[in-house]
């Protein structure tokens, strides 16, 4: 890391003193027209700044505070990023890279330092409409950037600010629509799309505008599996096109599939370059709160059995085709059945034939569920996976009373919700549900009253203190630091813990979680895992819903697979992600453990039907390694 | 039981995507036409008037395919306090002092003039929210954006931003089922840590308070969004320059002034009966 530094502070002194020095060093020449071309081989490259497509020069910036100090979000920043590049900004919450990418299309201006787009400077309000049909923006959170109420007069709105011919514009408006697959959404008010689909919808309205260079800020941070790839499979059609693609993102396996990654820690560039450098020093990493891409830490816990697997393995498909095929004897025998028992259903939560249409009688109606059955044994932890709209939320919504079956049975605990004369409140309490988004649960200003919310409201008040402090010590959240906290000032991870514990304060006998870990940096979402792992070997039944199937193997015990309101595959955690390839028909990914297991089967491995986490997988083909030696 | 479908209650602001004549008329006619309508339903005085108003707001329900029984439940939600209207006045009408007494309660005399205004006022309720939802369900935010600009374009000539006025409409209704939708989450995260939402019981006065916290978190979230959007617009050139374009090209036809005429001949109707 130090040579790096070292070598990152020449490359600034030379791109103060100018193009010859530079072209001295890294062997680069001039042609006539004033394009840089590039060593091959070379990475770190510094052209003459005025050539760079965009130039981010000694750029400080600090978030204005009302009433207090300012916080320093930049801190000298040089970055210089060719036209056609598919660069990748990484770092922890607060990091800056959000702040670095909006300095990108002048949405911020430095405050010391300059950004050239192009060769125009970001700070002279004249550029602004120039800079910004140069570089679009999609960001994070899909609904908040449209603006219209027709998915195709949104798409428009662009190219109108522009001052295109209404031809022209209807001409972009279909092609975008083509590129992004939305033609038949055009119509639709956008409040009625899938977030995949507005997240398209989003990109399409920048496309529309002929940009050059598109950055997406986390913009996969609420998709689905199938929502990710494609945003994957769109933007590498688009860099594939000439198009430079700047992605900003906490993930890991999403910055390996750039060519280039800059880490920032703390406002400053920490590295620049490519993926495969990035990885020769994990334990930096690890101390930006960043973390190797699960293909990478599965490759690394697999070496001591396959020495042979390459040093560089970032992607899982790298993986796939390293992984050895079997050549020691078959032993068919050993070889035991993939078990489809489930643990018998002393059922707690009992759902059969559950239907649920919204906005019934009106013509915007739809069908959430379709006949869903589930079933979850006391003290178990249940997941529930299913792309978007498949109909998890719903489901999980008639587990605690507030949704109540249309069609179809719900029992939970003693609580019959087909009986109109069932407490509902009683239900609530007993099957606690904690939100995907936390900006909607939180609504007191202290921390400590939020969570007590809800055991004053059941009349508590002798022990309500004790209740408190308990609920925020079993997320993890200390009492005394907390409590006298702003609810608005907490962090994303903080605001998840919070959430959680106002729910946890009612002591309910199951806890019902949607998509808890949504959002969240790979720090913070490791916490909240190790807490609900926790939380589990206590007696709280737990159903949890998630996109991350890594997550789900993590916590469940049995998993539902749900797709079109309907439930496909049920059964044990390892029986279902066993089956890889009904996982995918689904839409949706299994975790990398399992697909792993899945290729290392196919080249003849004699694995155990049951293997769900890397330590199982290790320790499996390491037994079968020496039983072949012995 | 739709307890949490506050989305629901929303219908106006609610675009029907259908292809009925309607639909394909020049936005421009189309919102001439309800202007007509709608202000000859406010000013006539008479039930024949408003009865016609309601006979032409149905027959633009057939021609635009709006589904009846759709239409008619936007009447719902605003009908408690309709009610309670109709009821004060019947007893606040002013009357002759020779009118027949209909019935008498101690003090309170009900009178044939009150139960007239009364039904004229829930008819001319009746009508106009009818009919500002038949606008609703046929105009696209889209088309009622670049219509009223392109009708007050004129005004842009004295110097009124209309540009940025007609953006503050259009920014608005796109956060109507925003507010709904958000309403709806945050109710039922409280319902989940024991409020009363959605079981159905607590007086006028229990309502009121449980609806104080909801207020808090859906300003929060509202202000978030606007700030979001303000920069995604930011993004995309918004004020960039000062002649914005329009993908949509109005066409003015025979038809658009045939029914421009229709229009204003049901609106001159409704007014000369009265």
């Amino acid at each position: 890391m130090h040579t790096y530094q070292l070598s990152r502070l020449q490359g600034a002194l030379q791109v103060r003193q100018g193009g010859t020095v530079c072209q001295g060093i890294c062997g680069m020449t001039i042609n006539p027209a004033g394009l840089p071309f590039f060593c091959p081989g070379y990475v770190k490259i510094f052209p003459i700044m005025a050539n760079a497509f965009i130039s981010v020069e000694d750029v400080h910036f600090q978030h204005p505070v009302r009433g207090g100090e300012s916080t320093r979000a930049l801190n000298g920043i040089n970055l210089q990023i060719e036209e056609g590049e598919y660069l990748a900004i990484v770092g922890a919450n607060g990091s800056g890279k959000t702040t670095l990418g909006r300095h990108l299309n002048a949405l911020l201006m430095p405050g010391q330092g300059r950004v050239l787009v192009n060769g125009k400077d970001t700070r002279d309000p004249q550029n602004h409409p120039a800079i910004r049909s140069t570089v679009g923006m999609v960001f994070q959170s899909p609904e908040d950037q449209i603006v219209a109420a027709v998915l195709e007069e949104d798409i428009a709105f662009g190219p109108e600010n522009m001052g295109l011919p209404p031809a022209e514009i209807r001409a972009r408006v279909e092609e975008a629509l083509t590129i992004t697959g939305m033609q038949e959404h055009r119509e639709r008010p956008p409040h009625l799309l899938s977030a995949g689909q507005m997240q398209r919808a989003a990109l399409a309205g920048v496309l529309a505008m002929h940009p050059r260079c598109v950055i997406m800020d986390e913009t996969t941070a609420m998709l689905d599996p199938g929502g990710r790839a494609m945003v994957k499979q769109l933007i590498h059609r688009l860099h594939d096109e000439g198009l430079t693609v700047i992605v900003i993102t906490h993930f890991m396996r999403e910055a390996v599939e750039a060519d280039r990654v800059v880490v920032l820690k703390e406002g400053t560039v920490a590295f620049d370059g490519p993926p495969r450098d990035i990885f020769i020093h994990p334990a930096d990493l690890y101390s930006m709160n960043l973390d190797l891409p699960i293909a990478a830490r599965l490759a690394q816990s697999l070496r001591p059995i396959f020495p042979e697997l390459p040093a560089d393995i970032l992607t899982p498909e790298a993986l796939f085709r390293a992984l050895p095929s079997y050549m020691g004897a078959l032993l068919p025998d050993s070889l035991p059945r993939p078990s489809h028992a489930r643990n018998d259903c002393a059922d707690i939560i009992k759902v059969e034939d559950l239907e649920h249409v919204y906005l019934s009688d009106t013509p915007l109606a739809h069908s959430a569920l379709t006949g869903a059955s589930l079933c979850v044994g006391e003290g178990s932890s249940h997941g529930l996976i299913g792309s978007t709209g498949s109909g998890k939320s719903t489901l999980l919504q008639h587990l605690n009373g507030l949704l109540i079956p249309q069609q179809g049975r719900v029992r939970v605990g003693a609580f019959d919700l087909n009986d109109a004369a069932t407490d509902l409140k009683a239900v609530r309490r007993y099957a606690g549900l904690v939100f995907q988004n936390p900006e909607y649960q939180i609504f007191e200003q202290y921390v400590g009253d939020e969570i007590a919310y809800a055991p004053r409201l059941m009349g508590e008040k002798e022990t309500l203190r004790e209740t408190v402090r308990s609920a925020m010590t079993s997320v993890g959240l200390d009492f005394e630091t907390f409590k006298d906290r702003f609810t608005f000032a907490l962090s994303g991870g903080e605001r998840r813990k919070v959430a959680m514990a106002s729910i946890l304060a009612m002591n309910p006998a199951i806890l019902l979680l949607d998509e808890p870990t949504a959002g969240l940096d790979p720090r913070s979402r490791r916490g909240v895992l190790e807490h609900l792992n926790g939380m589990q070997t206590g007696s709280k039944t737990l159903v949890v819903s998630s996109h991350h199937m890594e997550d789900i193997a993590e916590l469940a015990e049995n998993v539902t697979a749900l797709a079109n309101g309907r439930d496909q595959l049920n059964g044990s955690a390892a029986s279902v992600f066993h089956q890889v390839e009904k996982i995918n028909a689904l839409g949706l990914e299994a975790p990398l453990v399992s697909q792993a297991a899945a290729v290392l089967r196919s080249r003849n491995w004699p694995l155990r039907p049951d293997i769900l986490r890397p330590a199982e997988l290790t320790k499996n083909l390491s037994q079968i390694v020496e039983g072949s030696h012995a | 039981m739709h307890n949490f479908e506050f989305l629901r209650m929303v219908n106006i602001g609610q675009y029907l995507p259908l292809q009925s004549v309607l639909h394909r008329l020049d936005p421009r006619a189309r919102i001439l036409i309800y202007f007509c309508i709608i202000a000859a339903a406010t000013f006539t005085s008479s039930p024949l008037g408003l009865a016609i108003a309601l006979a032409v707001t149905f027959i633009g329900f057939w021609f635009g395919r709006i589904p009846l029984r759709f239409a008619l439940r936007g009447l719902l939600p605003p009908l408690p306090f309709l009610l309670i209207l109709a009821f004060l006045q019947i007893f606040l009408t002013p009357h002759p002092d020779e009118a027949t007494i209909l019935y008498s309660l101690g003090p309170m005399k009900i009178y044939l003039a009150g139960l007239i205004s009364a039904g004229l006022l829930l008819l001319r309720f009746a009508v106009l929210i009818l009919g500002l939802g038949l606008a609703s369900y046929t105009l696209s935010t889209s088309e009622m954006i670049h219509g009223l600009e392109s009708l007050f374009s004129p005004l842009a000539r004295l110097g009124i931003p209309t540009h940025d006025l007609v953006m503050v409409v259009q920014v608005t209704i796109r956060f109507i089922p925003f507010l709904a939708q958000a309403a709806e989450r945050i109710a039922k995260a409280q319902a989940s840590r024991g409020a009363d939402w959605g079981t159905h019981k607590g007086g006028l006065l229990a309502r009121t308070r449980q609806v104080i916290p909801l207020v808090l978190p859906l300003f929060l979230t509202s202000l978030r969004r606007a700030e979001t959007m303000a920069l995604a617009m930011d993004a995309r050139g918004y004020a960039a320059i000062t002649r914005r374009t329009s993908l949509m090209v109005m066409h003015f036809t025979w038809k658009d002034a045939l029914a421009i005429l229709l229009g204003i001949a049901a609106g001159v109707t409704i007014l000369w009966v009265g």
